[in-house]
């Protein structure tokens, strides 16, 4: 049951505003916030917060990563070492990573309800189940919306590939939509203009006329949209060359792994050093229904200098603190170890990774039980994840937009950031 | 004379005849399985024609004996630990005397297999963890009978190589139990002389060794190096021929020979090359079995049918005139060398479904023995009747 405090009762006026109506008589959806989104977005973009979310897809096991089991049936080939924080234990193919746990959020209790890919990664991006056939934005386009800076010429939600999936921005509208780019972070091929400076300025300019010609005969929120998602395009043409880290890249190889993902982390530094709000770089081929173990390892040896090494260089640049860095997946994988040598999808009790943007670091949160088949303390659902994060970015969990008539939450009713993670 | 009478002909005089000549491996059957149900059973090897050891994914090596005749249940006698991690490959030296081990957990181990000395012990069987948590995909298995409890004979290592620093998965000896050599997922291959357990070469190769083979010569060390990837290796394999001596390669196959190589083998007689593509799943029929010239590598010929979803293991008979090869599919196949042609296959095909992750033959030629992952259990088989010499 849905209820109404005095000081966001959905007026008349509101709910007007909230309609569009086409020549037709037909209602659709009004893009944007209507109600104190705005003043949201003021104080979220004050804070200068940042997010660079690390997705897995295919759903990664935490029990060969954060949430060993030694000495269990359960357990995998695999061996826990010491990190930089006693007893704090991670996979011994997480070396690097290990030398960075005192800035890690290691949460061991998640419970989640979508265990296969395409509703998993929906669930995962939007905190909402794909059954509610809405379209919710996913939380790039959220922390885009909330966070970005006006002033900057690049997109504010950047995606390095879309093995992720891409969700989209649903009812935020399509200036919130992901800029997506290769798997290596490089710009497609038609961001790469076929004319000189002086003449992109002058079409430009063409352009920015008819416009505002064609804004004046019709007035509305999504010709406003597109309007700014054509100038915004505009605009990073001429920002384009942040993506381009090769010669950068020459140095930082060594660091990062001389991977496309690897590249992409360092490509998602530079982006948020830039200005950009939101970055999601995916690192696919963690679905191990069989074959588990050296494919995971495999993986392993790719994401480990990788994302510390991302996690280093934020701090060298005094941009961890307002930049956080998510790890996550789809769901995780099975304790029991199948007839195929592998592990299937898991929702009951699996992990994901804070670091950064004002997380307190160096600790667990939650646990699973001894084999890891279930939560033992402090169950995290989607929607307390998507809350700790949007209250780390400084953005109102609860804040509510409208699809038409009908408000919807940035999280679902009961969700709560976690309190013990928050600094 | 009419088709219908060169018939009549055929089947009055060539009938009898061929009945007689019945395709060889007709008669092979199962005639025990020796349960474990702990953990994957993940490399086994006959020790002489009598005794069988395995070795499985939690660094157990368990070893039985098997009667003259089949049909009763058997139990392991001796246990030997000292591994921590995953058995990847078991060999026995061509004395019989000394059972070798590769381990995930970076160590060769030899053992002492002609010794009954060992203390008194005992191990678990059925113990595995039944498969819960397995929310789709996978069709629930029922969980294992109940365990029960085997008195056997402890034994430890008697030598360990410690030169690895990885998991090592390809480990091959020359016919003249004089070299060993060993491989690891850092690329590094080590040549051993094999009595004095002392390294001989070492070299240091790009990616992940996950297969080898030494030629019987003991001088050409065949390599699949690949890192396993989910939908796609995420580096390009490679098949190459080092110098055993020097260390340095011989002959780039890469280009010839695509696929990651689950195993690689020499014919004892030096004729024949095989490998079988595997050790990571891709749908269809994926388990090529491969004949190689073993000088130049020129691929001789393909077998057909492949293994479905992969292959995982490989083993030449010691007639010479045949290969055996272990896949994905729950099935042992057979193959004649000489024209390549499909034998018959040992088991019923399941796809999706278990794997027979090692095979080896008796040195005698009469029996087969199978890790079979349906009840992470060993199956051997006879193979010899009346239509196998």
């Amino acid at each position: 049951m849905l209820s109404f405090h005095a000081n966001n009762h959905l007026d008349r006026r509101s709910l007007m505003k909230g309609l569009l109506t086409t020549a037709g008589g037909l209602a659709v959806a009004n893009w944007g916030a209507l109600t104190h989104s705005q003043t949201i977005a003021q104080e979220a973009r004050r804070s200068g917060k940042r997010c660079i979310m690390l997705y897995m897809e295919g759903g990664v096991s935490q029990i060969d990563t954060f949430d060993m089991k030694p000495g269990r049936p359960t357990a995998g080939p695999f061996l826990p070492i010491q990190t930089n924080v006693n007893g704090i234990q991670v996979c011994e193919y997480l070396p690097n990573i290990a030398r960075h746990a005192d800035k890690l959020a290691i949460i061991r209790s998640m419970r989640t309800q979508s265990v296969d890919h395409g509703i998993g990664g929906y669930h995962m991006h939007t905190c909402y189940p794909s059954s509610q056939r809405f379209p919710h934005p996913e939380i790039g386009a959220m922390v885009a919306k909330y966070c970005e800076n006006p002033d900057n010429d690049l997109p504010s939600f950047v995606k390095i590939g879309s093995e992720s999936g891409i969700y989209g921005a649903g009812y935020l509208g399509p200036q919130f939509e992901p800029f997506v780019v290769s798997d290596d972070g490089r710009l497609p091929g038609f961001a790469n203009p076929s004319v000189s400076p002086e003449i992109q300025d002058r079409r430009g300019e063409l352009l920015n006329f008819m416009e505002q010609r064609f804004a004046q005969q019709r007035p509305g929120d999504p010709f406003a949209a597109h309007r700014t998602s054509e100038l915004r395009t505009i605009r990073l043409m001429r920002a384009r060359r942040t993506f381009d880290v090769s010669e950068e890249w020459t140095r930082a190889r060594s660091r990062y792994g001389d991977s496309n993902f690897g590249r992409a982390c360092f490509t998602a530094l530079k982006l948020v050093e830039a200005g950009v709000s939101f970055v999601e770089a995916a690192h696919g081929g963690y679905d191990g229904h069989n074959d588990n173990f050296p494919t995971h390892k495999a993986n392993l040896q790719v994401l480990d200098p990788a994302w510390a090494s991302l996690l280093q260089d934020l701090q060298e640049r005094g941009l961890l603190r307002d930049t956080l860095v998510v790890w996550t997946s789809e769901f995780g994988r099975t304790p029991a170890i199948n007839f195929q040598a592998g592990r299937d999808h898991f929702g009951r009790a699996w992990t994901i990774v804070l670091a950064g943007g004002g997380i307190r670091g160096g600790q667990h949160y939650g646990a699973s039980n001894r084999d890891g088949f279930e939560v033992q303390e402090n169950p995290v659902n989607e929607g307390d994840l998507f809350a700790t994060i949007y209250r780390t970015m400084g953005i109102n969990h609860r804040v509510r937009h409208y699809l038409g008539a009908r408000p919807i939450w940035a999280t679902p009713e009961g969700s709560r950031p976690i309190q013990q993670l928050l600094g | 004379m009419t088709r219908f009478a060169l018939s009549i002909l055929v089947l009055a005089c060539g009938g009898p005849f061929l009945a007689a000549q019945p395709a060889p491996f007709a008669d092979a059957k199962v005639i025990h399985t020796l349960p474990w149900n702990s953990n994957v059973i993940s490399a086994v090897a006959f020790i002489g024609n009598d005794k069988v050891a395995a070795g499985n994914k939690h660094g157990d090596i368990l070893i039985w004996n098997l009667p003259a005749r089949g049909g009763d249940k058997l139990d392991p006698v001796r246990r030997l630990i000292g591994h921590t991690g995953e058995i990847n490959r078991l060999l026995v030296t061509p004395d019989g005397k000394t059972l070798i081990s590769a381990s995930n957990d970076r160590t060769v181990k030899y053992w002492d297999v002609l010794s009954d000395a060992g203390e008194p012990g005992k191990v678990v069987l059925n113990d595995g963890a039944p498969l819960k948590g397995v929310v789709e995909k996978v069709a629930k298995i029922p969980d294992p009978p109940p365990p029960y409890e085997v008195k056997v004979v402890v034994q430890k290592p008697i030598k360990e190589l410690s030169g690895h620093k990885e998991w090592i998965q390809g480990l091959a000896q020359s016919p003249d139990g004089k070299r060993l050599v060993s491989g690891d997922d850092q690329g590094v291959i080590i040549v051993w002389d094999l009595p004095a357990g002392k390294e001989i070469q070492r070299w240091q190769c790009k990616h992940w060794v996950r297969s080898l083979a030494i030629s019987p010569d003991g001088k050409t060390v065949a390599v699949s190096q690949h890192v396993p990837g989910r939908n796609k290796l995420l580096v390009p394999p490679s098949f190459h021929f080092w110098d055993a001596d020097t260390g340095k390669m011989k002959v780039d196959l890469t280009k010839e020979i695509t696929g990651g190589m689950s195993a690689v083998a020499y014919s004892p007689d030096g004729k024949w090359l095989a490998m079988c593509r595997g050790n990571v799943e891709l749908e269809g029929p994926t388990g090529k079995v491969t004949l190689l010239d073993p000088s130049t590598g020129k691929k001789i010929r393909e077998l057909t049918p492949p293994h479905t979803r992969g292959a995982n293991d490989i083993a030449f008979h010691p007639d010479g005139k045949h290969l055996f090869s272990a896949g994905r599919d729950q099935l042992v196949k057979i193959w004649q060398l000489e024209d390549g042609k499909f034998v018959r296959d040992l088991g019923k095909f399941v796809d999706r479904s278990f794997w027979i992750t090692s095979i080896s033959i008796s040195p005698d030629g009469r029996h087969l023995a199978a890790a079979d992952d349906n009840g992470r259990k060993v199956v051997i088989y006879s193979l010899v009747g009346k239509s196998t010499p």
